[in-house]
């Protein structure tokens, strides 16, 4: 038996102390910024809107609304792709799950759907080769419509209403039911990108596609899985405002899809894919709904709260390493260019 | 160099914060402000001061909510009431979540306007749990959901549709014609129960009026432009003789989907609900037969109007509900110029 011996090539220094890590570990993190910006929130809030904290359950009940689509983004946005359906999955869903009698049936058959839709958009982006924004515009479009079909154009209301009623009351402490299966989807999600292979594939696939190919990574098999998880998430977010609301509206989640991709990219998810990751868009989600809450306790109008949410998303795109150090390049070029210029 | 993107992140951040800290302090200033105005009017009146949540589908951002607030906003000052206005932009789910804020905030009343009736139990059951009074507004909860709240000022769609159809059946006046049908934003209750309350009393005072296509304007005259324009081809304009719209800026959409194509609007029959900025001039110049009057500042004023009074126990949880309608006269060329109709919005 002959001996082998393997080299490998080192990029970089190994840092070996417990302070070289952990300004490793930090450096490879990308949910700075959220942290930044959640601290930053939870001070100015204190001071001005204590009710966001001790009134903590509907704070978290604002959180998990947003963050919770926004997890299943998440999943498709790590692999550089979109899924502009989720507003209408979760509405398709939640007509669905209403216009069927037997509550835990309607539940399947609506979470079931939000799979096939996954599917379908997988289909038409890792098979058909359609850019996944035309074809989840197109999804978007075609399901909303269904939704109205389906709903003969007007809110189905839930044949047990009590049971919607009685889903929306704590079941755990101050804890309702949707912020139970936030809390469990967060753990689930992360759990699989960051333990699972093929979820830690996702973000190869982002990184670079090609690589992935080369490197025999089944890239269209995990595209079919991170649609599916979205349209999952948002089916799941669908059945649970129809039982929470105990009727399910052909418009619902209109508000939904912005505030998703603001809470992913707050919470550090390059769109390009590659980067990112379920606790900076949990952070992101956090963030945006104790923001929101307050904004609501302040009765500040929807125009305001929109330019300050459009000033942190912009702030969040452009404060992006990546985005920074091209700024930071143009700026010294142009002033090096008026330091040399004789004039 | 990473210190000092880390710094420049940091910076632009704590930017964003000092003007959310700003708005977020304006806001309380505000609040502040127009309670030490409140109090000094309450100490004038000897009347005293109210947290009110108003919880809207909309706001400045639609001609309707630019009026009402005003209106609102000036009646809950004089009565004594701090406002904290929402804007759900007909979201029931976002709604719905500015209703447990709003519970948790413990105010002393809410004035909710739904933005789907269908979904706001809830809310409603909620409050009542609470011990928080509800004031409905603009447009009425379901009649099973009645008895959670104290009462309802607003407009009576259903009755606005029908006194709309009835404009149409007077100058019909018994011919035979065919009419196309613009209808608001699909699965919205006001533009549901416009619809209905216009197509049955067709039905049921002149058959001989034949809605031969509907189709959704969203409450938009460009989208409504094109509606009528697609139902006018499809059903051939050779059938046509009148347009009914839900709203003002919808029958400018099919007026002008007319004169697109050479027709003379004057030669239809043509009615809306509205009198609006829009709509009373189309009345005065003849190319719209009627529109139905519809106050904002009546509506906004008689929320506060109402809460007011379950909130100085005038109206109280024993009490019969209150239904207050707002008065809907029609607006024809005989009227059109009149101050009782005069446009608000």
């Amino acid at each position: 038996m002959s001996q082998t011996s393997t080299q490998t090539m080192q990029i970089g220094l190994r840092e070996t102390t417990f302070v070289g890590k952990l300004r490793q570990r930090i450096a490879r993190r990308t949910e700075g910024r959220a942290v930044a910006l959640l601290a930053v929130v939870m001070v100015v809030v204190s001071f001005t809107q204590p009710l966001v904290f001790t009134a903590y359950p509907v704070s978290l009940g604002r959180i998990a609304l947003i963050g919770l689509v926004a997890l299943g983004l998440t999943a498709v946005i790590l692999m550089g792709e979109l899924d502009l359906s989720v507003a209408s999955t979760l509405a398709v869903s939640g007509v669905v799950m209403a216009l069927i009698p037997d509550v835990w049936m309607g539940i399947i058959v609506a979470l079931g759907v939000g799979l096939v839709i996954g599917l379908i958009n997988g289909f038409f982006v890792a098979v058909v080769g359609i850019n996944s924004f035309i074809a989840t515009l197109g999804m978007l479009f075609a399901l909303r419509g269904l939704a109205f079909i389906l709903s003969d154009e007007a809110p189905v209301r839930i044949t047990n209403t009590d049971a919607g009623i009685a889903f929306g009351l704590p079941l755990l402490g101050p804890l309702t039911p949707r912020v139970l299966i936030f809390i469990l989807a967060v753990i689930a999600l992360q759990i699989f990108v960051s333990r699972v292979k093929a979820g830690r594939e996702f973000f190869a696939v982002g990184g670079n596609r090609q690589a992935a190919y080369d490197a025999g990574i089944p890239v269209k098999r995990r595209i079919f899985t991170g649609f599916m998880i979205s349209g999952f998430v948002a089916s799941l977010a669908g059945v649970i405002n129809t039982l929470e609301r105990t009727a399910a509206d052909p418009r619902a989640g209109q508000t939904v899809l912005l505030a998703s991709f603001a809470a992913a990219i707050i919470g550090g998810n390059y769109l390009k894919g590659g980067r990112g990751s379920i606790v900076g868009t949990l952070i992101g989600a956090t963030a945006l709904g104790v923001l929101q809450v307050a904004f609501t306790l302040s009765g500040v109008q929807v125009p305001v709260q929109e330019i300050f949410i459009g000033l942190i998303l912009l702030l969040a795109v452009t404060t992006d390493p990546a985005n920074l150090r091209a700024l930071m390049g143009s700026i010294r070029s142009v002033l090096q260019g008026r330091l040399k210029s004789p004039s | 160099m990473r210190r000092s993107r880390i710094g420049l992140a940091s910076v632009g951040l704590f930017a964003v914060a000092g003007l959310t800290l700003a708005g977020c302090a304006a806001a309380d200033e505000d609040t502040a402000t127009d309670a030490a105005d409140t109090t000094e009017e309450s100490v004038v009146t000897g009347g005293e001061t109210f947290e009110v949540y108003a919880l809207l589908p909309q706001g400045n951002d639609q001609a309707y909510g630019t009026t009402y607030l005003p209106a609102m906003e000036a009646k809950a000052t004089e009565l004594g009431i701090n406002l904290t206005i929402t804007n759900s932009e007909y979201d029931g789910d976002k709604q719905a979540s500015e209703c447990e804020v709003a519970v948790a905030a413990q105010p002393d009343g809410i004035i909710l306007w739904p933005a789907i009736a269908d979904t706001i139990r809830p809310c409603l059951e909620a409050a009542q749990a609470a011990g928080i009074p509800v004031w409905v507004t603009n447009a009425d909860v379901n009649p099973e959901d009645t008895e959670l709240t104290y009462g309802y000022s607003g407009t009576d769609s259903y009755g606005q549709g029908a006194a709309s159809a009835e404009i149409m059946c007077e100058i019909v006046d018994g011919a035979d014609v065919g009419i196309i049908q613009i209808n608001g934003v699909t699965g919205n209750s006001v533009a549901t129960l416009r619809g209905n309350g216009f197509s049955e009393t067709i039905a049921a005072q002149c058959p001989n009026v034949t809605i031969l296509a509907e189709q959704p304007g969203d409450w938009v005259p460009d989208k409504s432009q094109i509606a009528a324009s697609e139902m006018l081809t499809s059903v051939g304009i050779e059938n046509v003789q009148g347009i009914y719209a839900a709203d003002d800026s919808m029958i400018k959409g099919g007026i002008d989907a007319l004169k697109a194509r050479g027709l003379d609007p004057a030669d239809f029959f043509i009615t809306s609900i509205g009198g609006t900025f829009l709509g009373n001039p189309l009345v005065v110049s003849g190319e719209l037969d009627g529109t139905i009057f519809q106050s904002s500042s009546w509506d906004g004023t008689n929320a506060v109007i109402g809460m007011h009074s379950v909130l100085t126990g005038e109206i109280t949880s024993d009490d019969e509900r209150v239904t207050l309608y707002m008065p809907n006269p029609k607006v024809t060329a005989a009227n059109a110029s009149d101050p009782e109709v005069a446009p608000e919005w």
